[in-house]
């Protein structure tokens, strides 16, 4: 079990260069949920994060070679899982 | 015959456009450069292209994709030209099988193979034409290979289409259709299934139309069954979400038969130049370095000498000739000085900065085709945020420094109403390159040492009071909806020297022909109230009609310190055009080169009333352009009259701070 919680983590929690499976975005806002979608961006994408901008500032994605911002606070209501 | 041009973002589609109908288009890299139905000659000289905004679906979020449905809905048209991303096949396929539903005739013209390539992605074209049952072509957009045997195939292709593709939405999605056909029966020629599978995504503009036929509760009744009947065979997705996987499952099937993955060329550069252009640390103070250099290059280094070598010209040889032709064909003493005192003085006074505004047009072009405006969204979004705003009004603010028109009608790829709004009231603080003028003059006469940075230091007042109008109007008048934020970050592009100097020019151009029209009939205008007055003609200026008219506002004017009728008088021709203010001055100060001019300005004005009236000028209120573009944008008279008046104010106030602050600090 403990490895299983260890993996499991919120997108808005990881840091630069790391890897992850989106597991669900459900939790995420209407619009921002059919924006990610558009852009290819769905559960077991893989997603990769490219940089954190400062004071809370947005996330950039990128997914099958493709960047994408977004905010850090939505990227908190997307479930990934470490990769 | 009619061919619509429709793609995702970013796929190339203007280059498309411009290398098929060889016009010179708009063109940009970031999304929702197109943002109006544009109509090009095919170079076969018989059929129209329609060029189309970027879309990801035929179900729209933003005002922009709107026009793309609308159009679906009620334009009719012949045939469609579909460019696919090939580095993006999968995300690109989804409006593709969005198309085919549709029915009409399609080509797909295959983009960005090369790009592709880079990234180790092959598509057989012949595989996915196959599949699709529709032609393919591949094309290099930019470099326009391929769009002659794309061309071809469009001739050729009209017609019938022999679709192959069908995506299997399952039973209850098939029977929704059956019961909308029968319901419709047959009052709309466009395709039943096509209607149904919109509206079962939540596609709103459909519904509205499906309206027109069948009742709500009915359409209701419609929706609800296909949910309870999903529900009943274990879907747990919403019915949305459900669409979307059907689809994508039916894309899969495609990529394999047709996509091959080998090994990528290591990391792309656009990856590379971002580790930089987005830093955590850099990515802000890098733009306000790149935005200093383009105004020291357009304003010190470069764009200055260039302009005073264009006025030694018009106010040297020119004049001379023009005078020379008038004496010749023996002119009476009136046409002598409205030429020479009116048009010459002030069209001459206005074209001057042509090379000026080209520069910065050129700095605009750059930025939007590198790929950068994107990053700089994304980078100012935090900041953007504070002030009730999200990163993408940064881009028609942006473009607003160039000319506010396309900057408000940019505001229109902004998903959310509110914030859309909101940057179309403030993109008139922008500081657009007719106010560039003024400032070149003023800071010239009063502040040669640092033109440039008493420019910028305008310009970046244009932004700070924008961010903090933006705050105060999203508590009070703007109220609710929250703030959204989702940007692609289109990769890096190396622009083109050819598309960089077409979109510089399309730019530019309006200047030069405004110079022709606009501020040439103002010129005549505003000399012959200069040269009459009650007294009769050719009488002193300061008893002419203008110096009347001037006088009435020159008291309000008197506590931001230019109190003088010749102020009032530019300042009520600036809300024409903010380049008649120079036009204006050049005729009442009738001098004979920018040089003299600014030695007789220093007479009329101290450097704090030259700051004062600078800080009024880039605030005081939009252009009559922009109004009518706030207007045709808003559709609403009251937030029209409130752009004009809150500017008026804000300006008022803020030159007031400045003329009495600096009084007070013993500045004057």
């Amino acid at each position: 079990m403990m490895t299983i919680e260890k993996v499991m983590a919120m997108l808005g929690e990881m840091k630069k260069g790391e890897k992850a499976l989106i597991k669900s975005i459900s939790g995420a806002d209407r619009f921002v949920r059919r924006r990610l979608l558009d852009l290819g961006i769905a559960e077991g994408a893989e997603v990769c994060i490219k940089c954190v901008l400062p004071f809370g500032g947005p996330v950039m994605l990128e997914s099958c070679g493709q960047c994408v911002g977004i905010r850090r606070r939505e990227a908190f209501r997307i479930e990934v899982e470490r990769v | 015959m009619d061919i619509a041009l429709i793609g995702n973002p970013n796929t190339g589609k203007t280059s498309l456009f411009n290398n098929l109908t060889g016009s010179y288009e708009y063109v940009g890299n970031w999304s929702g450069v197109t943002v109006e139905k544009k109509v090009g000659i095919l170079k076969n000289q018989r059929d129209q292209l329609i060029d189309l905004p970027g879309v990801y679906t035929l179900n729209p979020l933003s005002k922009d994709e709107g026009v793309v449905t609308i159009f679906f809905l009620n334009e009719p048209f012949d045939m469609l030209l579909n460019i696919l991303d090939a580095s993006q096949l999968r995300r690109n396929l989804h409006l593709t099988i969005q198309l085919l539903e549709f029915g009409a005739p399609i080509v797909i013209g295959l983009n960005m193979v090369d790009v592709a390539g880079n990234r180790g992605i092959k598509i057989d074209s012949r595989n996915l034409s196959a599949c699709l049952g529709v032609p393919v072509v591949p094309v290099v957009a930019r470099t326009g290979k391929g769009c002659d045997s794309l061309a071809e195939m469009i001739s050729a292709e009209a017609g019938q289409p022999d679709i192959a593709f069908e995506v299997d939405y399952g039973p209850a999605v098939e029977k929704a259709t059956a019961a909308l056909k029968e319901k419709l029966a047959g009052r709309t020629k466009i395709p039943a299934r096509w209607l149904a599978i919109q509206f079962l995504e939540g596609n709103q503009y459909v519904r509205e139309f499906l309206l027109n036929f069948i009742g709500g509760s009915e359409l209701n009744e419609l929706l609800e069954f296909v949910e309870t009947q999903l529900k009943t065979d274990g879907v747990k997705e919403t019915l949305e979400q459900y669409m979307y996987r059907k689809r994508s499952e039916a894309i899969e099937t495609v990529v394999a038969r047709s996509m091959v993955r080998t090994e990528g060329a290591g990391t792309p550069l656009s990856e590379k130049i971002d580790r930089i252009a987005t830093n955590k640390i850099l990515g802000i103070p890098l733009f306000l370095l790149l935005m200093y250099l383009m105004f020291m290059l357009t304003f010190d280094w470069l764009g200055f000498p260039l302009s005073d070598a264009l006025d030694a010209v018009i106010t040297g040889p020119v004049t001379d000739w023009i005078s020379a032709g008038l004496a010749a064909v023996g002119a009476s003493e009136f046409i002598n000085a409205l030429i020479l005192d009116g048009i010459v003085a002030g069209v001459g006074g206005v074209l001057v900065f042509v090379p000026q505004i080209f520069i910065l047009f050129f700095f605009i072009s750059l930025l939007e085709d590198s790929g950068y405006m994107a990053r700089v969204a994304l980078v100012m979004d935090r900041v953007m945020e504070a002030a009730g705003l999200n990163g993408k009004a940064f881009i028609p603010m942006m473009i607003g420094f160039g000319c506010n028109v396309p900057g408000i009608m940019a505001a229109r790829t902004i998903e959310t109403p509110k914030e859309r709004l909101l940057t179309i009231l403030l993109t008139p603080l922008m500081s657009c390159s007719a106010r560039l003028p003024v400032y070149a003059l003023f800071a010239g006469a009063f502040f040669a040492g640092d033109k440039a940075l008493i420019v910028l230091s305008l310009y970046v007042l244009g932004i700070v009071v924008a961010l903090i109008l933006a705050k105060i109007f999203s508590i009070t008048v703007l109220k609710g909806e929250t703030s959204l934020f989702v940007i692609e970050l289109p990769p890096y592009r190396v622009p083109q020297i050819q598309a960089l100097w077409r979109s510089t020019w399309e730019k530019g151009k309006g200047f030069v022909k405004k110079a022709g029209t606009f501020i040439f009939a103002g010129s005549v205008l505003i000399w012959l109230l200069s040269y009459a007055g009650p007294g009769g003609l050719k009488v002193p200026m300061d008893d002419s009609y203008l110096a009347m008219i001037g006088g009435i506002f020159a008291p309000i004017f008197a506590p931001i310190g230019f109190g003088t009728w010749q102020a009032g008088a530019s300042l009520l021709t600036g809300f024409l055009a903010k380049e008649s203010i120079i036009s204006t001055m050049n005729i009442i100060y009738f001098v004979p080169d920018e040089a003299t001019l600014q030695g007789l300005l220093s007479q009329h004005f101290t450097p704090l009333a030259a700051y004062s009236f600078m800080v009024f000028i880039l605030l005081y209120v939009p252009c009559l352009a922009t109004a009518a573009t706030i207007y045709k944008e808003t559709g609403s008279r009251r937030w029209t009259a409130f752009s004009i008046g809150y500017a008026l104010l804000i300006a008022y106030l803020l030159s007031f701070i400045v003329y009495q602050g600096g009084k007070l600090a013993g500045w004057a």
